[in-house]
């Protein structure tokens, strides 16, 4: 067997009596990894002095990524399903391992457009293709818990921006003594930044070739001990049915999904993307302000630990409770919270934390629950495909959501001299975005069975690839995801 | 896979992952700190 075919999903079914709680962290190494997109602002000043360059120029590698990532998921998804999960890890972990690679050759040879090519266009791949690679094959092994299941893996996007954020900052150190880690505002020379990427990319590479090898995909009629899946289906909106993910994109609840995630992660933003300067100019009082730079970046490492923390807690309650009522908690309490922020919010610190901080757990709850959703609706069929669709909401939402927040706070005054009172506009246009998406999960249905396919289709293989599926009529046309978990920071990396 | 086999990945794949994210849990909530210092 060579070694390159040990990657197909034939040779990564797993033997009876296999621990299918080997599955969880194959799956967060590799999100544990590609979370670090979110902690790229710790290099970024230092990018800027070594290319001397504008911020713009620097910030389009992530913009790059984000795209990528997108579009990636969406194409891809389909590959990654027929291909099975070990090779698509494999793949995630050679892009995103080699676009460090380049971008260090392009920091190295001060080309820049080898830090796109390289991190933005390579890495943005290795982005996609690494999120929803363990995606639906968590789902087949935890059909009794999917929710915890895609909780874990999700949360550890979250968890990479903690990690690579710290570990950047003390590896610049190391690499580079003029360095101060405490410092937000201070540079790494360029050699630094070659070791840095360098560093990351063998470390990142060594750490999902380890999620590479211990994933396997549960034998196609293996079911948990003690598991009847009549229990499941007898839960509302859930099916027992397959439907392609060619077929999901054609049908109205897809499309009420998009608008929800779309919904949640566009307000989400909306704190995420200002959280530093948002929580100095609440508390400011003329042109000082009760909360300092140190405080601020603290404010940003709490939303970073409710982000992450909102993943698990919350997809994994949303196993017990229902993912359409979960939706509705995310974006019904998310309005009242919305709304109590811009209200009260500036009465006291610890209350706009709490507020704050609980909003920005259901946006990351958002996230956790939506492949479980999608299982619920469309089998688990093509469940990875069809995440990778719905991922584009999360792309437009990260265009959405500051360009909304931006377009208001540039309209009440300069930044540094804003007061609680200029986020108003801002926060209750969020409460009615969240109430869009509130109407729209409401409206979510069961898939009408004219999607479902004939017969209950065979595990996907590269040999037998997914037949065509037959057209059905057009239920709804197509109406239209950064996701930060901000590292502590102050800058854009809490975006995600 | 052996049994022991197995049980030996279990340990190692969760104390990869636990020492990943205790490191990024901690050093945040060390920063986190200066919220309320």
């Amino acid at each position: 067997m060579s070694v390159l075919s040990a990657l197909d999903r034939r040779h990564t079914v797993a033997p009876a009596g296999f621990n299918r709680w080997l599955i969880p962290p194959a799956a967060l190494s590799v999100h544990l990894c590609i979370g670090q997109a979110y902690a790229t602002s710790v290099y970024k000043n230092s990018l800027i002095a070594h290319f001397d360059v504008s911020q713009t120029a620097i910030g389009i590698i992530f913009s790059i990524a984000i795209v990528m990532l997108g579009l990636s998921a969406a194409v891809g998804g389909t590959w990654v399903e027929t291909n099975g999960p070990r090779k698509a890890m494999f793949v995630s972990a050679c892009f995103w391992g080699a676009g460090f690679l380049v971008g260090a050759l392009g920091i190295a040879t001060q080309q820049l457009w080898l830090l796109y090519l390289g991190y933005g266009f390579l890495g943005g791949i290795g982005l996609g293709i690494g999120y929803i690679s363990p995606v639906s094959t968590l789902i087949k092994w935890f059909p009794d818990r999917p929710g915890l299941a895609t909780g874990l893996a999700i949360m550890g996007f979250g968890g990479g921006a903690l990690i690579a954020s710290p570990l950047s900052r003390q590896l610049l150190s190391y690499y580079d003594s003029g360095y101060d880690p405490s410092v937000s505002t201070s540079i790494a020379d360029g050699h630094a930044l070659v070791l840095l990427f360098v560093t990351l990319g063998l470390a990142y590479f060594a750490i999902m070739m380890f999620g590479v090898a211990n994933i396997r995909v549960p034998a196609q009629e293996w079911r948990p001990d003690g598991f009847d899946p009549a229990t499941v289906a007898a839960k509302p909106l859930v099916t027992t049915a397959s439907v392609s993910a060619a077929n999901a994109i054609r049908t109205r609840s897809f499309w009420l999904l998009w608008i929800v995630l779309f919904c949640n992660v566009t307000a989400g933003i909306g704190i995420l993307e200002q959280a530093s300067p948002m929580i100095q100019d609440f508390f400011r009082d003329g042109t000082a302000s009760a909360v300092g730079v140190s405080a601020a970046a603290g404010f940003v490492g709490v939303l970073s630990l409710f982000n992450m923390g909102g993943r698990f807690v919350w997809s994994s309650a949303s196993d017990l409770i229902g993912r359409k009522r979960i939706y509705l908690i995310y974006l019904g309490l998310g309005m009242v919270l919305y709304a109590l922020l811009a209200s009260v919010g500036d009465s006291a610190t610890w209350l706009f934390v709490v507020f704050a901080g609980v909003i920005i757990s259901f946006y990351g709850g958002g996230f956790a629950t939506a492949p479980a959703y999608l299982r619920d609706l469309f089998g688990t069929y093509q469940v990875g495909a069809i995440h990778g669709r719905l991922l584009t909401a999360w792309s437009a939402a990260g265009v959405a959501g500051p360009l909304i927040v931006n377009g208001f706070l540039d309209a009440q005054g300069e930044p540094g001299k804003l007061t609680a009172s200029a986020y108003q506009p801002a926060l209750f246009t969020m409460v009615g975005v969240l109430a869009v998406g509130f109407i729209a999960n409401l409206l979510v249905r069961p898939v009408p069975e004219r999607y479902h396919e004939a017969s209950a289709p065979a595990q996907p293989t590269a040999e037998a690839q997914p037949t065509a599926e037959a057209q059905p009529t057009a239920e709804a046309q197509p109406t239209a995801e950064g996701e930060p978990t901000g590292a502590p920071n102050t800058s854009k990396e809490a975006t995600a | 896979m052996s049994e022991q086999t197995q049980r030996i990945r279990l340990v190692v794949s969760w104390l990869l992952v636990t020492v990943l994210l205790g490191y990024g849990v901690i050093q945040t909530l060390i920063t986190a700190a200066k919220l309320f210092g």
